[in-house]
């Protein structure tokens, strides 16, 4: 056999997202395009800032000499300080361009951070659904994932945080607003959690908070997420362009590590050894040159939650159970019959549209529709729900 | 401690480097930067071709929709489609896009492949001396390097590898323009490999040569290279767009696996599952675009050359013992005395900077990288004779 033995495993129980993705492709050759509901992709159809594209234009019409050479690892000083800039503001600490790290997105910031600090069987705890790619990311460098249920509302559940907690804990994962659920953890649980681990300290036990923050600007009314940094002191954040500029493909994003965490230096070193190893080596130039700008830009949040008004109004008329989504561009229906695998096929098979099943997310029982897509195609959808929350959903 | 413990011992094991790092930008800050010869990093001074930043101009400006959104983790259709075909008319194999798969460049590239490939305790021979990263990409998916010696011109030496080949065996790394000799490896060498491994997989044990190509391009003398995928069948090569056209930052390169490997399929769908995995998730978006139509093109390589010939000239001159590097940007000279590390200091203190040969698993010899300015090259002439006097 070819493929290793790990990779083959890891491909046969994956890719429900990539799946729907395929599955998506075949009937819109067979349907036509405009005749499929497709919500299984968080790949937003908007386009980034006019301002942006323009200052791409200006950064290449202008050059400069090596502006497309190797720079040191971590990224451009002068970018890293902008964006320490930034993130002063925003946290009110004091990051300097020491405490950022230029990174190929959040997918390779999280890699990278990751193989940096887990040692052989480390454990990190992951707050279930979650984006499973997270598993992954966590194998490949010798951790452990240690996946704990979050409550009916899909809020952290500390309690069971508390339980999952062993010696060899080195980090919890958290991804707030949330993908698949929409959700942003509260501030309350939040210090629940930095009370929790701060008692672990007490007992000589350092565990670090990993915050995936590539929704973090997508937030809903005045639900902006809590200060993380605020709350609890070993805190790395990891984030991306990706939603926020709507640069997905170009892969940028960058590691915010708090001004409280004290072997800060060791850390950046370790990202920097990490991403040539990894083959990183650095985020790509020509990106990063061009985002430094743009931090306290975003795109229109207000589109957003339209559809997402539109949307979940929609559900809950047709009697679908949901949490009402607070931020990102996804909501989490829970499935009318128990195996949701089976509803996701009578969706597309019955009414076309298409949707994640939860297990792709490490919950049965729901699903996952992602709304970043043009609104008509959220109106066109409607009667489908509606007919088929008429078919299966029992009225008490 | 916030890291882990193996990246710690990675990172001690390589603090000298650093050091030497460090007191190099001392005598630079000393005696002012056109004073010192900074021959050890592989970051070319030359910038992209002025039609390759033009182009770039050209995709920026368009109006085209979507162009900075996710597309296929392999990479463009139409991008993959263009360097498939490239590689149909150089290697009379009908590659199609399947067989591309873009990536972030040559380091993302092997550990895209390496991770598909090994599992734990699976062996891959690399040809010594090397470049050292190799032991990492290798190490990060639980896979064992074996270094086997090359011959005093550094070429391969096909009986040791033939003696280093266990039934744990599963891939064989070579690197030709081969950093850091600059040695081409030659078709007879390959050809002879090709036939070791050929003689395993009768016997049932496959072991896939990957080939990193990152400088396939800047190759003097008008040499031929000896492309593997005619060679020998589980080949897979990986280009990079950093040395070529001069896009090291920009992160751009690719994977060709070859349409001859049987059931290739298997291979393809865990190169592109592991993109994914390992965060590259796909190469960056406008570079795909721009490189698609510059399969052809190089920066100037006959410029590269007369660097070559200068660098070479002075070694010869002041009597260090070289082999001509056939390719690449590097020369490896022998260093006049055993401790290379040593000799490289003396080298500093004539304002010369070198990476040792240690850095590359082989002691007594040194690095030089000389894709620097042709002037710097030309006033170190006197410099090398000087630390040669003993």
């Amino acid at each position: 056999m070819i493929v290793s033995h790990k990779i083959r495993k890891q491909m046969e129980d994956t890719g429900w997202i990539r799946r729907m993705f395929e599955e998506g492709i075949n009937m819109k050759k067979l349907y036509g395009e405009e005749n499929i509901y497709d919500f299984s992709l968080g790949n937003p159809d908007v386009e980034p800032p006019e301002q942006l594209k323009q200052s791409l234009i200006d950064t290449l019409t202008h050059p400069t000499a090596g502006m497309h050479r190797y720079m040191q690892n971590s990224g451009y000083e002068d970018v890293r300080g902008e964006i320490a800039d930034y993130l002063k503001d925003y946290y009110g600490l004091p990051f300097t361009s020491q405490h950022v790290y230029m990174t190929a997105g959040c997918a390779g910031g999280l890699n990278i951070l990751l193989k940096s600090m887990l040692n052989k069987e480390d454990e990190v705890i992951i707050p279930k659904p979650y984006f499973m790619e997270f598993k992954y990311y966590v194998e490949s460098h010798g951790g452990v994932i240690k996946l704990v249920d979050t409550k009916e509302d899909f809020q952290l559940d500390i309690e069971a945080i508390e339980k999952a907690i062993t010696p060899k804990t080195r980090a919890i994962l958290i991804n707030s607003p949330n993908n698949p659920t929409g959700v942003i953890y509260g501030e309350k649980t939040l210090r629940e959690l930095a009370d929790l681990l701060y008692a672990h300290r007490r007992d000589g036990k350092k565990i670090y908070v990993i915050s995936d923050d590539a929704y973090k600007k997508l937030f809903y009314e005045n639900l902006q997420p809590p200060n993380i940094f605020s709350i609890y002191d070993l805190v790395i954040s990891v984030t991306s362009h990706s939603k926020d500029l709507a640069l997905p493909g170009e892969r940028i994003g960058y590691i915010a590590v708090s001004p409280e965490v004290k072997d800060v230096d060791m850390l950046i070193s370790a990202l920097m050894f990490s991403s040539r190893a990894l083959g990183f080596v650095n985020a790509t130039a020509l990106f990063q040159r061009v985002v430094g700008k743009f931090q306290k830009n975003s795109v229109d949040i207000m589109e957003y939650q339209e559809k997402r008004d539109i949307l979940y109004n929609a559900l809950v008329d047709a009697g679908f159970q949901c949490t009402k989504p607070m931020g990102a561009f996804y909501i989490f229906p829970k499935s009318p019959i128990d195996n949701e695998l089976e509803f996701v096929k009578l969706l597309q098979e019955k009414e076309r549209i298409l949707v994640v099943p939860g297990r792709g997310f490490g919950k049965e029982g729901y699903f996952r529709i992602a709304y970043c897509v043009p609104v008509k195609k959220i109106i066109g959808a409607l009667d489908g729900f509606r007919r088929i929350g008429k078919e299966f959903i029992k009225k008490e | 401690m916030v890291i882990s413990k193996k990246i710690s011992e990675s990172m001690k094991s390589s603090s000298w480097i650093r050091a030497m790092f460090d007191e190099g930008e001392k005598l630079k800050k000393q005696y002012g930067m056109e004073h010192v010869f900074d021959f050890t990093l592989g970051n070319p001074i030359t910038e992209p071709p002025e039609e390759l930043k033009k182009e770039l101009i050209k995709i920026v400006s368009s109006e085209m929709k979507g162009m900075h959104r996710y597309m296929s983790n392999s990479g463009y259709e139409e991008v993959r489609e263009e360097i498939a075909q490239y590689h149909s008319g150089k290697t009379g194999i009908p590659f199609t896009k399947d067989h591309i798969i873009m990536t972030v460049g040559s380091a993302g590239g092997i550990n895209v492949v390496l991770k598909s490939l090994l599992d734990p305790g699976d062996e891959v021979i690399v040809p010594c001396p090397y470049f050292v990263e190799f032991r990492f990409y290798i190490e990060n998916h639980g896979g064992v390097m074996r270094l086997v010696d090359t011959k005093e011109d550094f070429q391969l030496d096909v009986d040791k590898i033939k003696r280093a080949i266990n039934k744990n065996t599963k891939v064989i790394i070579i690197n030709s323009p081969h950093n850091p000799t600059g040695v081409i490896y030659k078709r007879d060498d390959l050809e002879e490999l090709a036939a070791v491994l050929l003689e395993r997989k009768k016997k049932g044990q496959r072991i896939f040569v990957i080939s990193d190509e990152a400088y396939r391009k800047i190759i003097y003398d008008g040499i031929e290279f000896p492309g593997m995928f005619q060679i020998y069948e589980d080949t897979v090569t990986i280009t990079s767009h950093s040395k070529d056209l001069a896009l090291p930052g920009e992160r751009i390169g690719y994977i060709a696996i070859s349409p001859l490997i049987k059931n290739a399929k298997n291979l393809i769908n865990a190169t592109i599952f592991s993109n994914r995995i390992l965060g590259f998730i796909n190469a960056p978006a406008i570079m795909q675009r721009l490189v698609a139509g510059f399969q052809k093109n190089s920066v100037d390589i006959l410029d590269y050359q007369k660097k070559r010939d200068a660098i070479y000239d002075i070694l010869v001159d002041a009597g260090y013992e070289v082999i001509k590097p056939g390719g690449a940007f590097y020369i490896f000279p022998k260093s006049p005395v055993r401790d290379d590390i040593k000799f490289v200091r003396k080298l500093q203190g004539h304002h010369i900077l070198a990476v040792p040969g240690i850095g590359f698993g082989k002691q007594g010899y040194f690095r030089l990288a000389y894709c620097v300015e042709m002037d710097s090259i030309e006033r170190s002439r006197p410099y090398f004779k000087e630390a040669l006097n003993i």
